[in-house]
């Protein structure tokens, strides 16, 4: 009876992680198709692409009609600098408050961070119109500046580092203080390297969400010195009359390369950094 | 580099050295909804106006599409950015009119040729531009729905390829008999393919038109969408699948039929005419294009772009940007436009122009949507036009996919824009 029992839970244990193992397969399948589908269609010539001929010949035409219809080094060059110079912004303002909001006794300190959690709720499409005639005031419409300025006091990155700050032992702050540090060196010394799986999973997701914006950037720039790739790429979606999706996908995968190759390069720092930081 | 100058000006540089040298500077808004390096013909446009008046200075700045292009205009008015004119939706006249950021062109018509050039236009294309007896956008990049259809399948099922459909039973039995099915009796192609994503409202208005209905008041403060005859109209599309299987069930995406049309999916198919350029050159086949096929009359509603004349910037700079939007409209350009892209010549000076008469002697098809013009109807524009289309919209799909009976679905439509449009009525 109870070698049975044992023998039932060992099988049921391997049926268990059998069909996670599978169900794991089919997510990544699902997840890659989009993806396996642009680099299928990129390869193919307009109606080659949506009939899944295997033995139509895989041409780079596409790629090439792509890269001339847009400047497509300028775009990715901009997209890249605005993008870091908004992260760096980001990590150095959400740090600060993070740790102000979780280690510095002031009054009002909840009634803040209330209000910063509730900039959480408010889609940033809403203030377009207001973000616009501020940045205009600065004199910074068309300017990297302009496109990273609204999204620097990131709600997000402020809860996540409170959270994270707030979960290490008090212990450490007490000793780096008997030790003789400020609470600046505290912060520099202690919090934040202990923080690095937080810093990287917040820094995975601003850059995917801000290398992926589009109506902001293309509201407040007006010509090529500071549009990113995904405003370029958006001149091949053709709304009024359809889309041609080989050059199409070729204009994207251009637009995603870089994006990917990052991803694909740190992916094990990143999966570790999500289990740890504990966002899923 | 304009705020630097205009910082020189205010305070380094006296006045009047300023206003004698510095070029009239003009900024221009404009979406692009077909593909293709457009931008590129935009800017050659540009360059020769600048050509002609070499005291203004133009940037042409493409703004993404309609919707895009209409936010971010919008939010360049309110911020205090210099933007004088726009190509924006022609639907969205009456929400910018009231909003009060745009001018009449009435402001500027004072010569007798400039009353002509305001006379020129094609009055179909006036529709969507005028309200309370005043012209307050003046067309650009306009199109109307047209048939395409596929001539060797015409010649292969049998039928004259010369002799398109051109009443409702007509198009019922020639696209009965240009469904094509393999031996398993699966569709291989089908008769006729009429979008219903994307642009609903756009289509329906064709077939409502063609029914001897409109969808709206001129006024645009009351809406017409659960009448006896707009319920047929919608009853017919769902019938075209439902009874006469002649069109895939469902709905059909917009995107993607003009590649299934390439692909001979489809037989026919109704799409803006804005395609004709992309069709012609990709088909590996004969095209027709045709007028929409009527019922009690013929129709369509026209679409597109408009140009727009923004309350911003001083008044030498709005009589320089009118100045730009008669040049953009004049017979050459317009005539260029329409060769580029299939948009429909804005005035009958146009297709006397020489470029686009060898044209059309190459490529008659370019001619249907202009002839079509006399049959056209205003495309749907209310107040808070958004939401009203978006209501129509959900209505017509709810049919399509078989949530609801056309009857119900348009009922509902209308109780609901109707209390949105209540307050609008004065």
């Amino acid at each position: 009876m109870s070698i049975n029992s044992a023998k039932g839970s060992a099988a049921s244990i391997k049926w268990f992680s059998a069909s996670n193992t599978l169900a794991a397969w089919v997510l990544a399948l699902l997840w890659i198709s989009p993806l396996l589908y642009m680099l299928w269609a990129s390869l193919h010539t307009g109606s080659a692409a949506i009939t899944f001929d295997l033995s139509e010949p895989i041409s780079l035409d596409n790629f090439q009609q792509a890269w001339q219809m847009a400047p497509f080094t300028r775009y990715l060059i901009n997209t890249f600098a605005s993008v870091s110079i908004l992260l760096i912004a980001q990590l150095l303002v959400c740090t600060l408050a993070g740790y102000a909001l979780a280690r510095v006794k002031f009054t009002g300190r909840n009634v803040v961070f209330v209000l910063i959690l509730l900039q959480l709720m408010v889609m940033p499409e809403i203030l377009i119109s207001e973000n616009y005639q501020f940045i205009a005031q600065l004199g910074a419409v068309d300017s990297y500046l302009g496109i990273a300025l609204p999204y620097i006091a990131s709600a997000f990155g402020i809860f996540l580092l409170r959270q994270t700050f707030k979960q290490m032992p008090q212990e450490l702050h007490d000793a780096a203080r008997i030790e003789g540090l400020g609470p600046l060196a505290i912060l520099v010394k202690v919090y934040v390297p202990l923080a690095k799986p937080t810093y990287l999973a917040y820094a995975l997701v601003s850059v995917s969400y801000h290398w992926n914006n589009f109506l902001w950037p293309l509201v407040i720039t007006n010509t090529e010195a500071s549009r990113p790739v995904t405003v370029g790429l958006a001149l091949f979606g053709s709304p009024e009359t359809g889309v041609d999706w080989g050059v199409l996908s070729a204009g994207t995968l251009i637009a995603i390369a870089p994006l990917l190759a990052i991803f694909l390069i740190f992916q094990r720092q990143f999966m570790q950094s999500f289990m740890t930081a504990g966002i899923k | 580099m304009l705020t630097l100058r205009k910082w020189l000006c205010g305070t380094v540089l006296s006045v009047s050295a300023c206003s004698v040298n510095a070029a009239t500077e003009l900024t221009m808004y404009y979406p692009v909804a077909v593909g293709g390096p457009l931008t590129e013909v935009v800017d050659g446009m540009i360059e020769k106006f600048e050509g002609q008046h070499p005291d203004i200075s133009v940037n042409a700045i493409y703004a993404g599409n309609y919707n895009d292009a209409r936010i971010k205009a919008l939010a360049a008015l309110k911020g205090g950015e210099p933007v004088q004119t726009s190509v924006l939706f022609s639907i969205d006249m009456l929400e910018l009119k009231d909003m009060g950021v745009i001018r009449p062109f009435d402001d500027f018509v004072k010569t007798p040729e400039d009353k002509a050039w305001l006379n020129s236009f094609y009055p179909a294309l006036m529709e969507n531009g005028q309200s309370e007896q005043k012209t307050w956008g003046v067309p650009f990049q306009r199109s109307t729905i047209v048939m395409y259809y596929n001539k060797d399948a015409f010649r292969a099922a049998g039928l004259d390829p010369e002799k398109p459909p051109t009443t409702w039973q007509a198009l019922r039995k020639t696209a009965a008999k240009l469904v094509k099915k393999n031996s398993a009796a699966e569709v291989e192609r089908w008769g006729l393919m009429i979008p219903s994503t994307g642009y609903p409202y756009w289509m329906f208005g064709a077939l409502t038109k063609q029914n001897g209905e409109r969808l709206m008041s001129a006024d645009g403060t009351q809406v017409n969408f659960n009448s006896p005859g707009t319920v047929e109209a919608l009853q017919f599309w769902l019938d075209l699948s439902n009874k006469d299987q002649v069109m895939p069930k469902g709905t059909i995406e917009w995107g993607t039929l003009r590649q299934n049309f390439l692909e001979q999916k489809t037989a026919m198919m109704w799409h803006s005419t804005g395609n004709l350029t992309a069709v012609l050159k990709n088909a590996t086949f004969d095209v027709g294009v045709a007028q929409l096929p009527g019922n009690i009359e013929q129709g369509s509603p026209t679409g597109g772009g408009n140009f727009y004349l923004f309350r911003n910037g001083s008044e030498q700079e709005q009589q320089a940007a009118f100045e730009l939007i008669k040049f953009m409209t004049s017979p050459e350009q317009s005539a260029q436009w329409s060769k580029t892209t299939g948009y429909v010549g804005v005035s009958s000076a146009a297709y006397d122009t020489e470029s686009l008469i060898d044209y059309t002697k190459k490529v008659p098809q370019a001619l249907v949507a202009r002839d079509q013009l006399e049959h056209a109807t205003a495309e749907l524009a209310t107040y808070q036009a958004g939401r009203v289309r978006k209501m129509l919209d959900d209505a017509i799909q709810s049919a399509l996919i078989g949530q609801q009976p056309p009857k119900a679905a348009l009922d509902s439509a209308q109780a609901q824009a109707e209390r949105v449009l209540r307050k609008h009525r004065s």
